[in-house]
């Protein structure tokens, strides 16, 4: 196939990727309105029986103002990130070797680094002092 | 005899109005019958997406699958025309090879990079079925049907197949039909085939078939699904992210991230070929491990306290 023939191609099916795309539009649209968006909160129960599945127990949590995610150290060792995800919630645990942890005044970035799993950004009133202690610990490490 | 006596009609663009109607019809169930799944709008916007993703790279690199099969039709064995005996033959072929492509796409990284998207939400409802791969092509997916060009099947009738299977997976995603009676012994079923999407320790790696479960039962790797554990699904690192192109690409550029920091060619072929999650010194988490995790556990509670 040349380049024309290619190019051809793409014009031909643009009407029908422009017409999927309307499709693909209206149904979002249909699953919305019929109420498929629900706002689910993490808890401390949450964490604990996501802490469960990774065969450990909280030694830590906290969960951001809104709600919407949570960050946990784990009896194992390991630290986890929560993040709800529409009406379920997405955990991924990791030994704290392997993430990157910012501590600032008002706010905590974690993140590890598979992409699949977007970093935590959360605001903070103020960091519990296990968090500060981790992150600390973490700092000295990465200077060690 | 490479081309068909008839004109193939395209199979998939047929279908989609069917499978609109059929996501509108769950839908409507669900949230009118309170039961048979669930539906989350972002959810089913990303796993369309990736479906009209997967068009819009099929008609950039699909026709290299296309060139590769006629390539390889060149060196056939045998010339098959289109009878009804060699259909029957071809589709039984396409099936098995859809049943080996399956399998190992669940067990090389390499492979599961691209077929991860299709198992990467945590809903199991018609969406799911268009939530498709934008890399197969890319990902030399393909090459598990090349021996049935080589054997001699017309290319146009193998890529028939391909679409039929597409076309029946379709219906399968769905939490609304339960068992299908004898059905079940045969072809593969929404209850095979939600198995198939769980990531209970119990369920991981079973049921690869594309229609017929025969393979599965054939090859050892058929599970039924049982009613007292309900499936749970998405992967067993679950993604934080409803952005397409992240859940399009975040396993390639894993390898990528694997590979360059590899100590070793061994351990770079590994992060590449390896079963998805191994790691040189076995610190991540493969499906087999999970599953000796999960199998210890079992033994330890049936076993009585001293």
């Amino acid at each position: 196939m040349n380049l024309g023939a290619w190019l051809a191609q793409w014009v031909g099916e643009a009407p029908v990727l422009a017409g999927s795309a309307a499709v693909v539009a209206v149904m979002v649209g249909m699953a919305w309105l019929l109420g498929f968006r629900a706002k689910l909160m993490l808890s401390e129960a949450d964490l604990a029986r996501l802490a469960d599945a990774e065969g450990a127990a909280l030694a830590h949590a906290l969960i951001a103002p809104d709600g919407r995610s949570g960050f946990a150290r784990l009896s194992n060792g390991k630290v986890m990130i929560a993040r709800v995800m529409g009406d379920d919630v997405s955990a991924r645990a990791a030994p704290l070797a392997a993430m990157r942890l910012e501590l600032t005044p008002g706010r905590l970035s974690a993140a590890f680094a598979d992409l699949g799993f977007p970093p935590l950004h959360m605001q903070l009133e103020q960091a519990p002092p296990w968090l500060t202690e981790l992150a600390e610990g973490l700092n000295k490490q990465g200077q060690g | 005899m490479a081309e068909p006596p008839f004109e193939i009609p395209p199979i998939i663009t047929y279908a989609v109005p069917g499978f609109v109607l059929l996501i509108i019809v769950e839908m409507l169930y669900i949230r009118f019958f309170k039961k048979g799944g669930r539906y989350e709008t972002k959810d089913a916007a990303t796993s369309l997406a990736m479906g009209l993703g997967n068009r819009v790279f099929g008609i950039a690199f699909g026709g290299f699958a296309v060139l590769v099969y006629y390539a390889v039709y060149q060196f056939r064995l045998f010339d098959l025309g289109w009878t009804w005996p060699v259909l029957v033959a071809c589709f039984f072929a396409e099936d098995l090879a859809y049943y080996w492509f399956h399998r190992i796409a669940h067990e090389r990284r390499w492979f599961w990079a691209s077929h991860v998207i299709h198992h990467s939400s945590q809903h199991y409802n018609l969406t799911t079925a268009l939530r498709q791969t934008w890399t197969g092509t890319l990902g030399l997916s393909f090459i598990f049907w090349l021996p049935l060009l080589y054997i001699g099947f017309p290319p146009l009738m193998v890529l028939m197949f391909q679409a039929i299977s597409l076309v029946y997976q379709f219906w399968i995603h769905t939490e609304v039909v339960g068992r299908m009676g004898p059905l079940e012994a045969v072809m593969n079923t929404p209850s095979h085939h939600r198995v198939h999407h769980a990531t209970n320790p119990k369920y991981l790696d079973a049921n690869y078939a594309g229609v017929l479960i025969i393979w599965d039962r054939l090859f050892g790797t058929f599970i039924a699904e049982d009613e007292k554990e309900k499936p749970r699904y998405g992967i067993v690192s679950q993604l934080g992210t409803f952005n397409p192109f992240r859940v399009a690409f975040h396993e390639w550029i894993g390898i990528w991230r694997d590979v360059t920091r590899a100590k070793s060619p061994r351990d770079a072929l590994g992060f590449m070929f390896g079963p998805p999650g191994w790691s040189p010194d076995g610190s991540r988490k493969t499906s087999a491990s999970l599953k000796a995790e999960w199998a210890a556990r079992q033994q330890a509670a049936a076993t009585p306290a001293e």
